[in-house]
């Protein structure tokens, strides 16, 4: 399997969806802050249970913290590579590097963007939190933010790379909007208001993914990326304007030669329908199902409540591939392999054909210790080839 | 307005990036839980100063530990428990659904509703609307049953005890019914599981808010204005005021706000909103609030919120 459109071909294909946690070490050492033992400890079982090429540089390297700003990078480079060989460890057949070299998905991105200021941390649930940004002029690319991890990752590589990239509605709606809204007298009519909500909102969607997404694509694209996945959490957040996420999907990657598909995720993936039959540059949909399911054994749809959407996945009529959640990343069970097995038995079952299914977690195992991420995603390859096993593809 | 004019914030306030940078740590342990109690415990300081700054007349605790507006009373009841995250409606926030297990017990008593005795009288408390409750929960079978069981087996000794405890104002959240809508035949029992709120919150010792948000309420007008509570409050960002009819014989409370905004609103033209609603509607009374929680914003931009809301209040009871 070698061009990104046989991987794409591969039934039950494995992989990644995005962001691991960041190790104490990476986190402190980067922070300029001095290392427990404990942290240089961590590093170096993880090296040596990963099989990472010449940790013991990276040990060395710890031991002189407090670093300096080529140390600090250094080891953000250090941690994008136990990231990328953890995946590979685990047995995915598609990897990046757990986003170890960016900030978060957001945060990288508008960091890199211009036209938008930071105005602090909001709840996206429990204790988890996400920095938001106000825009607050014309957004541009700064620089492209992807190139140098995607650089340095390619060469070192074991299996196939896919690059997630943040997608332009989940970044303008994560983002509080001070430029293009004018109209804010809540004593105006209503009608006059919401077409001036809905206004801005187009121009502000559109303008991320004309000015910004898109030339960030196309500098992947030169440096030889051929699978890009565009991470779109916030894609069904409002109901009413899932034509205007379709539509800067499609600005973002029309023309462009590369094997495009979407993540989507905690929603209710009902919405989607039918706008997504538009999306013809999206080859694979990958979405989080288990965080809906039960944990009880069985093929049935009955067993399987979790997963009732997925029919209308296979009915789209590009054919595209479906990315299979089979992994809860907001606890820390484990999933054993017999009930991956069954997600994924149930879902094949459904549409008929596995090669138009793909195995992932939910979503990025960044909430998860990598003690669990690690064993979630051994026991997801292993549930793959119980599955395997049983239509004689092993 | 012939009656009172009362400004008062509700909902989860954000915590500060002081308490973000602990519970973050808490979980990396770098800090203790007794660090992060003890930056809960300045949040809560600030909350109440900013709200006594800003001049408003019930103080709230900010539900400044609550993880989502289920969480507390789904551990304090046996029958319950929070898995799945479901987006909170149309926002980049998510809850954790209350999954019903069995019978709604609450032998745990619901101390842990109850806001410090460091905040100021008088005092509000927020909880779950029984119908949005109903519907966010994950169940299989009769959701206005669960609605029923709901309001009499928690929701009633959460209010009960809220007001035995010096809660005078008891503001429900109901978001679902502005945004997803409601069945005819789902109003009755609403409205049942509302009088049993009442019951525990008699007029003469706690006024019930009902808070719709984050929808127009305009085609519900006329059912929500006889529901049994004291007031019924509209999101003005959402909710076409104009298309409400007057005389409004109950209070109204005026999400004024945008607690999904970083902008913060004039005050001129907010006086004016309010100007308007009162001469067209005639509301016994009238509340000042944001639209939705603010918990959308980070806790300084809502702070200022708050400041603003106290503006707007005065000038409109100047206005008077």
């Amino acid at each position: 399997v070698t061009g990104p459109e046989a991987v794409l071909d591969t039934p039950l294909l494995t992989h990644e969806l995005g962001s691991l946690d960041k190790p104490g070490w990476r986190v402190k050492a980067y922070a300029g802050a001095r290392l427990e033992e404990a942290d240089i400890e961590e590093a170096r079982a993880w090296g040596k249970r990963l099989d990472v090429p010449d940790h013991e540089a990276l040990i060395e390297l710890l031991r002189t913290a407090p670093l300096d700003e080529d140390g600090r990078a250094e080891v953000r480079r250090w941690s994008s590579r136990y990231g990328m060989r953890l995946l590979e460890s685990a047995g995915l057949d598609v990897v990046y590097d757990g986003e170890q070299q960016r900030s978060e998905m957001y945060a990288w991105a508008v960091a890199n963007a211009n036209g938008f200021e930071w105005r602090g941390s909001v709840r996206a649930f429990d204790n988890k939190y996400y920095s938001k940004a106000a825009v607050t002029g014309p957004v541009s690319l700064r620089e492209p933010y992807h190139n140098a991890e995607f650089s340095f990752l390619r060469p070192i590589a074991r299996a196939t790379l896919k690059v997630p990239i943040t997608g332009a509605y989940t970044i303008a709606d994560w983002s509080f909007d001070e430029r293009f809204l004018t109209v804010r007298d809540l004593s105006r009519p209503a009608a006059e208001r919401r077409g001036a909500r809905h206004q801005a909102r187009r121009a502000f969607v559109l303008e991320v993914a004309r000015n910004l997404i898109r030339p960030n694509l196309e500098a992947l694209i030169g440096l030889g990326a051929t699978w890009i996945q565009i991470d779109e959490p916030g894609a069904s957040t409002d109901r009413q304007e899932l034509d205007l996420f379709v539509e800067s999907f499609n600005i973002a990657v029309d023309g462009l030669d590369a094997v495009f598909s979407t993540h989507l995720c905690f929603s209710d993936y009902d919405l989607f329908f039918p706008a997504i039959e538009a999306m013809h540059g999206c080859r694979q949909f990958a979405v989080g199902f288990a965080n809906y399911d039960g944990r009880e054994l069985g093929r049935t749809a009955e067993a399987r409540p979790g997963y009732a959407v997925i029919e209308r996945f296979r009915d789209l009529p590009s054919r595209p591939v479906l990315g299979l959640g089979v992994l809860d990343i907001h606890t820390n069970f484990i999933e054993p392999p017999e009930l991956v097995r069954d997600r994924i038995l149930y879902a094949v079952e459904v549409f008929g054909d596995p090669s138009r299914i793909h195995v992932t977690p939910d979503c990025g195992l960044r909430t998860r210790s990598w003690a669990v991420a690690y064993q979630k995603l051994v026991n997801m390859v292993a549930g793959v080839s119980l599955a395997k096993r049983e239509f004689g593809l092993a | 307005v012939t009656g009172p004019v009362v400004a008062y914030q509700h909902g989860i306030f954000p915590r500060s990036e002081d308490v973000v940078a602990a519970t973050r740590g808490l979980e990396r342990g770098r800090v203790t839980q007794h660090d992060v109690d003890e930056r809960y415990d300045v949040d809560l300081e600030i909350f109440i100063r900013t709200q006594q700054e800003a001049g408003l007349d019930y103080y709230s605790d900010g539900m400044l530990r609550w993880d989502d507006v289920f969480r507390p009373l789904v551990e304090a009841c046996s029958g319950l428990e929070a898995r799945a995250l479901i987006r909170w409606f149309d926002n980049n926030s998510f809850f954790r659904a209350p999954e019903v297990l069995s019978a709604l017990r609450t032998d745990a008593g619901m101390a842990r509703l109850v806001p410090s005795p460091g905040v100021p009288e008088p005092r509000l408390a927020c909880l779950p609307s029984p119908y949005l409750f109903s519907r966010a929960a994950d169940v299989r079978g009769d959701r206005n049953a669960l609605m029923r069981e709901i309001a009499s087996h928690l929701l009633r000794p959460a209010v009960e005890t809220l007001v035995e405890r010096g809660c005078h104002l008891i503001h429900l959240q109901e978001p679902w019914l502005a945004y997803f809508g409601i069945e005819p035949d789902d109003w009755e029992v609403f409205e049942r599981a509302l009088g049993e709120l009442r019951e525990a919150a008699p007029a003469e010792r706690a006024t019930l808010v009902l808070h719709t948000y984050f929808g127009d309420v305009a085609p519900f007008a006329d059912r929500l204005r006889g529901l049994p509570v004291d007031a019924i409050g509209v999101d003005a960002v959402e909710t076409d005021l104009a298309s409400l009819r007057g005389p409004w014989k109950t209070g109204l409370l005026i999400g004024c706000l945008d607690g999904r905004s970083s902008v913060i609103e004039a005050v001129d033209p907010s006086v004016r909103l309010m100007r308007n609603v009162a001469e067209a509607l005639e509301p016994s009374a009238l509340y000042l609030s944001s639209n939705c929680e603010l918990e959308f914003l980070p806790s300084e931009v809502a702070a200022r919120k708050v400041f603003r809301l106290g503006e707007i209040a005065r000038a409109v009871k100047e206005a008077r």
